[in-house]
């Protein structure tokens, strides 16, 4: 350090998760960057070169789901509350319409999947486990707009187990189970899924929002209320990402508010070993272009070589 | 109509021109693609350029104006990103994401009646132009609240306008509904579309117009129909608020008229991808995005 002759440091992005090898640790959140919709309508080359270092499609579920009665977003400060309601094709149409395109995406595919109950997890995984296209299965336990049977599944630990007890019966992929900040304490829902048989840990889902209407003062949302992403949401993730890495073995795929390379470099920090951004490429599409390059440039900057370096240091 | 002919790219845009009208403001870009690219009825994703985080998302604007290197759009300040946009000044950046969605079909002949509502009439100057351009005969129905928002109808130079307001503090007082339905449903078998106008000598006779329809009102056998098969119906193109959407559909199927309405929907992504922008239409929901924002109005569910 006293050298001003020391050569610069030159950064590795390189990293994996399970089984797969990742060019950087930089992915998407599920539902907020569709590859297939980029392609078609954007001129850049966002597919051949994609800009993320492995694709999570947006969820999907056993049957076709049509979603939340509108309107579904409304912005608040520094943030995004919406209530989709995982409108999706249903996973029949989703294998056979979108796998054989995205097969031929130049990284793994981690395919997304909800359940109206514990046992839909594990069909879902049975109906993937064959498909050569998926690298790896992300559970998505968490989603805030479908309270199909009270609250999301997520927020129960024995529900939380046994959903991903089944989808680990059901497939040996790669086993990612997404969770909900929505709950009094975070850690007992990831030793949960990891008692259950998950290979890794991914948080946070949104945060329950609401908002009113200026004008009206009534809900602005059709479902009244929402989740919140965004900026705005980034200490509650960096906290989730934080308490769950101490408190697991398990790798943990960070995401909330993941806005710029510094995020990225925050979330590695507090735990990550993989770092999703949502929201932030609603606002600017291309985001995930530059954001690898910045991140090693901060890297470069601050000396440090290596992501494994830098995973848990915070 | 296909939204997929023209792929959006992502530009960092100057602002060339900011100056109010009335309640709302006028903001030029310099945008040379989307100026060469963009059709009627298509709309742009809108932010300041720059790290600010808040407003957080793009915001989508109908393209108001295309002059040669310039894109014109015309901004409400309603809410925090329309607010922060109408701020905008000469010299700032803009980061501009488009052209998106599909815009009106503009392969239609003879008439049209364009109507718009409030900021609903921002994209129907460029829609009016660009219909005039083609040959057809165009007659605009401007509704607004009162003359802070109808003056508006200044930027529609050089086209025939007619202005409401439902305070009668510019133009005529009431709604565009009651003109419309004046001009469609007094036409009948033997009248044509121009004699039963007041101002509207620049219309076709009915020989003229006689390819109006197209095929796919063929399909309406509606009772109610004052004139569907003597093919001098104009075509609408509509935008504004809901209700006068609404409207205008009702008034166009009793009339047996086609009319093509740009829906506006809060947005995230713009491109499909997020599904937070649906529709209510007879086929389920649909993104007004991507699928539109223009439909023809017996699609939408009301």
């Amino acid at each position: 350090m006293n050298n001003n002759m020391e050569p610069p440091v030159t950064a590795s992005l390189e990293t994996s998760l399970g089984p797969m090898a990742l060019e950087h640790p930089i992915i998407n959140a599920s539902g907020t960057f569709d590859a297939l919709v980029a392609d078609a309508v954007l001129a850049a080359d966002l597919f051949e070169q994609f800009p993320f270092a492995a694709y999570v499609p947006k969820t999907v579920t056993l049957q076709p789901r049509a979603g939340n009665e509108p309107h579904r977003l409304y912005e608040t400060a520094a943030g995004l509350l919406n209530s989709i309601g995982l409108a999706n094709k249903g996973i029949e149409n989703f294998i056979a319409e979108d796998l054989p395109r995205l097969a031929e995406l130049p990284v793994p595919v981690i395919a997304s999947v909800a359940g109206e109950n514990t046992a839909d997890y594990g069909r879902c995984c049975e109906m993937l486990d064959s498909r050569d296209e998926v690298t790896a299965v992300e559970l998505n336990i968490s989603c805030p707009n479908v309270e199909l049977d009270g609250k999301a599944l997520g927020c129960d630990p024995v529900r939380t187990e046994k959903a991903t007890a089944l989808a680990r019966a059901a497939t040996s992929k790669y086993l990612v189970v997404k969770l909900t900040p929505n709950v009094t304490d975070i850690v007992e829902l990831a030793k949960a899924a990891e008692a259950g048989g998950a290979d890794c840990i991914s948080l946070i889902n949104t945060v329950h929002g609401m908002a009113l209407d200026p004008w009206t003062l009534k809900p602005a949302l059709g479902h009244t209320t929402g989740g919140l992403s965004g900026p705005a949401v980034k200490p509650i993730a960096l906290r989730a990402v934080y308490i769950v890495s101490r408190a697991l073995d398990l790798p943990v795929i960070g995401m909330g508010g993941v806005t710029t390379a510094q995020d990225v470099l925050e979330f590695l920090a507090a735990g990550a070993s993989a770092v999703a951004v949502g929201t932030a490429s609603f606002r600017d599409p291309l985001l995930a272009t530059r954001l690898a390059g910045e991140l090693r440039d901060l890297m470069e900057i601050r000396g440090i070589s290596s992501i494994a370096e830098l995973v848990g240091s915070a | 109509m296909d939204a997929q002919l023209i792929p959006a790219s992502l530009f960092d845009c100057p602002v060339v021109e900011s100056r109010p009208v009335g309640a709302y403001r006028l903001i030029s870009f310099v945008a040379r693609e989307i100026a060469a690219l963009a059709r009627p009825g298509q709309f742009l994703m809108v932010r300041a350029a720059g790290q600010k985080l808040d407003p957080l998302l793009p915001r989508p604007l109908g393209v108001h104006e295309i002059d040669s290197d310039l894109v014109k759009v015309l901004i409400e300040p309603v809410g925090r990103g329309t607010i922060s946009l109408a701020g905008m000044r000469v010299g700032d950046r803009l980061s501009v994401l488009g052209p998106l969605g599909n815009g009106f079909d503009m392969t239609g002949e003879g008439p049209a009646i364009v109507v718009g509502g409030g900021i609903g009439a921002a994209p129907l100057a460029f829609v009016a132009r660009s219909l005039s351009a083609r040959g057809r005969d165009v007659r605009c129905l401007l509704g607004f609240r009162s003359r802070g928002q109808a003056v508006v109808a200044e930027l529609f130079r050089n086209l025939p306008v007619e202005v409401y307001t439902e305070d009668g503090s510019m133009g005529k007082k009431g709604l565009v509904s009651a003109p419309l339905s004046e001009m469609l449903c007094a036409l009948d078998g033997t009248d044509s579309f121009s004699n039963n106008t007041s101002s509207a000598g620049d219309f076709p006779s009915e020989a003229s117009s006689a390819e109006t329809i197209s095929g796919d009102s063929a399909s309406s056998d509606d009772e109610n129909s004052c004139a569907a098969d003597t093919g001098m119906f104009p075509e609408i193109f509509a935008c504004g608020p809901d209700p006068m959407l609404a409207a205008v559909d009702r008034i166009c199927r009793d009339c047996g008229a086609n009319a093509q309405v740009s829906v506006a929907a809060h947005m995230a992504c713009g491109v499909g991808a997020c599904q937070g922008c649906v529709i209510k239409t007879v086929d389920g929901y649909r993104r007004a995005c991507s699928e539109g924002p223009v439909f023809p109005s017996t699609d939408i569910e009301w």
